[in-house]
């Protein structure tokens, strides 16, 4: 029961990786290894080398010819014969000017956020306060599934976070050689716990995807901003920021799992691109999950009172209920939401 | 340390033997008894999982008789002494919320009996007086008139007189050289007395020889209800002795729970010595009487019926085929229950509960597993429920839930009510 | 001597011995307290009651097990895949059969060995896990559970790390962790898997002389 709203969102995200991968692909092309236009060869009174063998063909041009073809080409395939592909240096250079340089840096982004967000509008609580009875929301199973994706998780995002940014983070502080085994570590650490990611994003989906479906009620939802304006919203048993991480965790994690798994097992591709491809996108997708995990976690503990309750014990409180998911409380008890818990 | 906490925790360690040692040693805290608990089920409560229900006497083991035990208290690591306070908050868990039914040892992975356990566990409290106040009474009652609700022989009589009428035949008492000696439960004598018209038809027509003795008449064993060695030896020792006096073959353990444990399996243990005479149960002896073809069925029960399997004679007591054979040849429309035999739920009612007027609500509460089972049979007209005590359990339970359409039947009324019209008259 | 050489050395023997003498000291004083002969007449074998009910606990019970499918799953997969990636990787038979045994046996491929490392895991995690969030489990467990379960996570989790054997110190990270492992185990809840013998084995044999096996 897909919504226009969810499909437009996805064909935005592909169409913005897209973009963000031409884009790249143009100042590359400034920031290659080949010389200048204008560039000569000096007589140095030195012997050429191999170049002779080709007679009069210059250097670059002979590098050219290994190359076989225009090197801003980034998507150009790759004919036999070619003995060197530009794209590798492409690639190496997104993930070292871009990805390890800035991507980082989201996940610092979005607890900074946060921190501010607390520091000035403080926890959210339940306006009614507690009222000491109690309704029952998450199922013995659906807590275990849930936690347990996030114990995976943790770890996935801990070893993930070790492989991309250990160099430049842990080699200046601590040494290469710790660098070395950390990274080592969580290479071994990280890929034999994909595919129990893989098993976890089943769980989790069969476990959550009824109720997650997005609805009209959650338009009015986004035009309130969840109750930032215009005070109380009503939604059913997910409302629409739950509904969206919901999609992003299982479509960014059906994404780091075909990257994943393209990585783990590389003779499945027979083009490199794919695997160049595969590490980008992994590493886009994780670090943007677990840049909103941090937002998730800020609003299931200290952020909202009452909302760590649903996974810790299944049960939450019933003025609770009311004031987040007034729908879902009454489609649970039968009873109003605007008439109050005595 | 108090007196009474002194004293439970020293009968703790003297029952714990190396069977019990072996259950606290291997229980890895996985909660699925709690699963298999009506008392859990029926209330979601945690408290009710049987493996905490033994707590205070793991505590003990673990702190004065487990192997490095020693070891463990010298470096501070072992546990804490247990409390008189813990004693009497456990005291419910340990009397009003355990029937001793045994689901919990059915279902444990690591095969620990937790009911047996609590039998254990019971030691400790009624050393230390701390038994619930209608086991108090009842053993009282046991100490005055040999039966646990003040049944005299008087009263026996009464209903051996009205059954004899009823059926046209004797029911002899105290016959010395019979091969058959008849217990009974207060509360069938009392509750249900068309049982001894049973037994005087189906074993006339069997042609055996068979009484009921003036001093032993009573079959249930509350010093097993309670937990008390020495009060079960004494009460057992009665029946024995009585039973021996009269030269009798073999006792009838009659349709009861415990009495059928007490006597078959824990009688010889506790009296120290093996009997001069056989236990029989009277639904072995039912079916071994109808396999030799002594009682034979004749026009069935038309009503749709269902069996209740008691505790201690079906899932503790071994006797899972004979009834439903029975019922079989009896009723023309048997329907099993949802999980029968073996893992059928217990009626809430045994060991002790049901003469604990406290555990009153836990008890309906917990009838409601069994209720369910009976609501998943359409058009059910009556339930066999082999067991006095169960019986009252049922019918109770049935009015609580404003359900007392069903009716509830004894088997060996049933097997008499159903036996096939004998050829000869007799005078 | 280096760090390597002392966990997978000395320190694993004197570890292996802890774990021999203290679960040998355990399971004998068990059995030691005794129990009184029971002189009921018996309607069936109670040896063979014994090894019965050590089997039969093997397969849980249908009606029950609706219940808890979960807990099931997670505790077989866990164990049994522990089992197999301990027995049959390669890593550990050739440390079995270098430090203790002297001979060795067939290995899993690479891939084996991961799933078997997976599996475990996944019912590992759930397991604690569900511990964490069943109200009954949590009333029930202490911190022997919780211990008990984390280093043995622990263990696993350092073993995932020095896989492909790149670096002595994750290898010996994870030696010595299993050493701790080792001298833990006997005096904890972690023994479970030698006195499940005893324990399915006495309630297998009461039920045996009653001539069932329930």
């Amino acid at each position: 029961m897909q919504t226009h709203f969810h499909m437009i969102r996805n064909y935005l995200r592909l169409g913005v990786l897209m973009l963000l991968l031409a884009a790249f692909a143009a100042p590359l092309a400034a920031q290659s290894v080949r010389p200048p236009g204008n560039a000569v060869n000096l007589d140095d009174g030195r012997e050429e080398g191999p170049s002779n063998t080709l007679g009069d063909v210059s250097d670059t041009q002979l590098w050219d010819n290994f190359r076989g073809g225009d090197p801003a080409d980034f998507l150009a395939a790759a004919p036999e014969g070619q003995l060197m592909t530009t794209t590798g240096q492409q690639w190496r250079l997104i993930r070292e000017q871009y990805i390890r340089k800035y991507l980082g840096w989201l996940p610092l982004v979005v607890i900074g956020l946060l921190a501010v967000f607390y520091l000035i509008r403080g926890p959210m609580k339940i306006s009614a306060g507690r009222s000491g009875k109690t309704l029952p929301r998450f199922t013995l199973s659906a807590r275990v599934a849930h936690w347990f994706m996030a114990a995976v998780f943790i770890i996935l995002g801990v070893t993930g976070m070790i492989i991309l940014l250990g160099r430049p983070l842990i080699g200046p502080y601590l040494g290469l050689e710790v660098n070395s085994v950390l990274s080592s570590a969580s290479l071994q650490g990280h890929n034999l716990f994909g595919p129990v990611f893989i098993f976890a994003l089943i769980w989790l989906f069969i476990k959550f995807v009824r109720g997650n479906f997005f609805q009209m009620v959650d338009l009015k939802w986004i035009f309130k901003l969840g109750g930032f304006f215009g005070g109380h919203v009503s939604s059913r048993q997910f409302n629409f920021g739950e509904k969206s991480w919901f999609w992003m965790v299982i479509l960014g994690g059906i994404l780091v799992s075909v990257t994943g798994v393209i990585m783990l097992f590389p003779g499945l591709v027979d083009d490199i691109r794919w695997l160049q491809l595969s590490t980008i996108l992994h590493a886009l997708g994780a670090v943007v999950l677990i840049a909103v995990a941090f937002g998730h976690i800020y609003v299931g503990s200290i952020g909202m009172e009452g909302s760590i309750d649903s996974m810790l014990k299944g049960e939450v409180d019933e003025n609770w209920a009311k004031e987040h998911h007034d729908l879902w409380y009454e489609e649970v008890t039968g009873k109003s939401a605007k008439e109050e818990t005595l | 340390m108090s007196k009474t906490a002194d004293i439970a925790v020293q009968k703790f360690l003297e029952h714990t033997d190396s069977e019990a040692a072996s259950f606290f040693e291997a229980c890895v805290h996985c909660g699925e008894c709690a699963e298999a608990c009506h008392f859990y089920l029926a209330t979601d409560d945690p408290r009710y999982t049987p493996t905490y229900k033994l707590r205070p006497m793991e505590r003990a083991y673990r702190r004065d008789k487990a192997p490095l035990s020693t070891l463990k208290k010298m470096l501070g690591l072992a546990p804490k002494p247990v409390t008189e306070a813990e004693l009497k908050e456990w005291e419910e868990l340990v009397y009003d919320s355990c029937n001793m039914c045994g689901r919990c040892t059915l279902v444990c992975p690591m095969g620990i009996d937790i009911a047996g356990t609590i039998r254990k566990m019971r030691e400790g409290y009624a050393a230390a007086g701390l038994v619930p106040d209608g086991l108090k009474a009842a053993a009282a009652k046991v100490e005055k008139t040999t039966s646990p609700m003040g049944v005299t022989i008087k009263a026996l009589e009464a209903q051996i007189a009205h059954q004899e009428k009823a059926t046209g035949i004797k029911i002899e008492i105290d016959k010395k050289g019979a091969d058959y000696m008849a217990t009974f439960s207060s509360m069938e004598i009392m509750g249900y007395p068309e049982v001894l018209g049973a037994y005087a038809r189906l074993f006339k027509r069997a042609g055996l020889s068979w009484t009921i003795s003036s001093v032993a008449y009573e079959a249930t064993n509350v010093g097993v209800q309670i937990g008390s060695s020495p009060m079960a030896r004494g009460i057992l020792e009665r029946v024995v002795k009585a039973a021996e006096d009269l030269g009798v073959k073999y006792v009838i353990s009659p349709e009861c729970g415990h009495a059928y444990g007490a006597i078959r399996w824990a009688g010889p243990n506790m009296m120290g010595r093996r009997f001069k005479f056989e236990v029989v149960h009277i639904i072995e002896l039912l079916d071994q009487l109808r396999r030799e073809g002594k009682i034979p069925a004749g026009k069935k029960d038309g009503r749709r019926i269902t069996l209740h399997d008691p505790c201690q004679i079906v899932r503790r007591g071994g006797l899972l085929k004979e009834p439903r054979k029975l019922l079989d040849e009896s009723c023309d429309d048997f329907i099993e229950m949802k999980g029968a035999g073996i893992t059928n739920f217990c009626c809430g009612g045994g060991g002790g509960v049901s003469a604990n007027p406290r555990a009153n609500v836990l008890k309906t509460k917990a009838f409601s597993q069994k209720l369910a089972q009976l609501d998943g049979i359409d058009s059910l007209e009556a339930v066999v429920v082999p067991c006095g005590n169960c019986r009252t359990v049922f019918e109770d339970g049935l009015e609580a839930y404003d359900k007392d359409g069903i009716e509830v039947l004894g088997l060996a009324e049933l097997v008499a009510e159903t036996l096939a019209a004998d050829g000869h008259k007799q005078g | 001597m280096s760090f390597l050489d002392l966990v997978e050395g000395p320190m694993f023997y004197i570890a292996a011995t802890i774990f021999v003498a203290a679960g040998l000291w355990r399971l004998i004083g068990i059995i030691r307290i005794g129990r009184k002969p029971d002189i009921s007449p018996a309607k069936g074998s109670a040896t063979g009651g014994f090894i019965k009910g050590n089997l039969r606990h093997f397969f849980p019970r249908g009606i029950f097990a609706r219940r808890t499918m979960v807990h099931i799953l997670g505790g077989y997969g866990f164990h049994i895949g522990l089992f197999v990636l301990v027995f049959f990787g390669a890593y550990h038979i050739e440390f079995l059969d270098q430090r203790l045994l002297g001979f060795s046996w067939p290995a899993l491929p690479r891939w084996g060995f991961l799933l078997a490392a997976e599996i475990a895991f996944i019912g590992l995690i759930v397991l604690w896990v569900r511990r964490i969030s069943d109200p009954v489990m949590r009333l029930i467990s202490d911190k022997d559970d919780h211990i008990g379960s984390w280093l043995t996570f622990l263990v696993m989790l350092s073993g995932a790390f020095a896989m492909e054997q790149a670096h002595d110190s994750l290898r010996a990270t994870h030696m010595l962790l299993v050493n701790i492992w080792l001298i833990y185990f006997p005096f904890s809840r972690l023994m479970h898997a030698f006195t499940v013998v005893l324990s399915r084995g006495n309630s297998g044999a009461t039920y045996g002389r009653k001539g069932m096996n329930p």
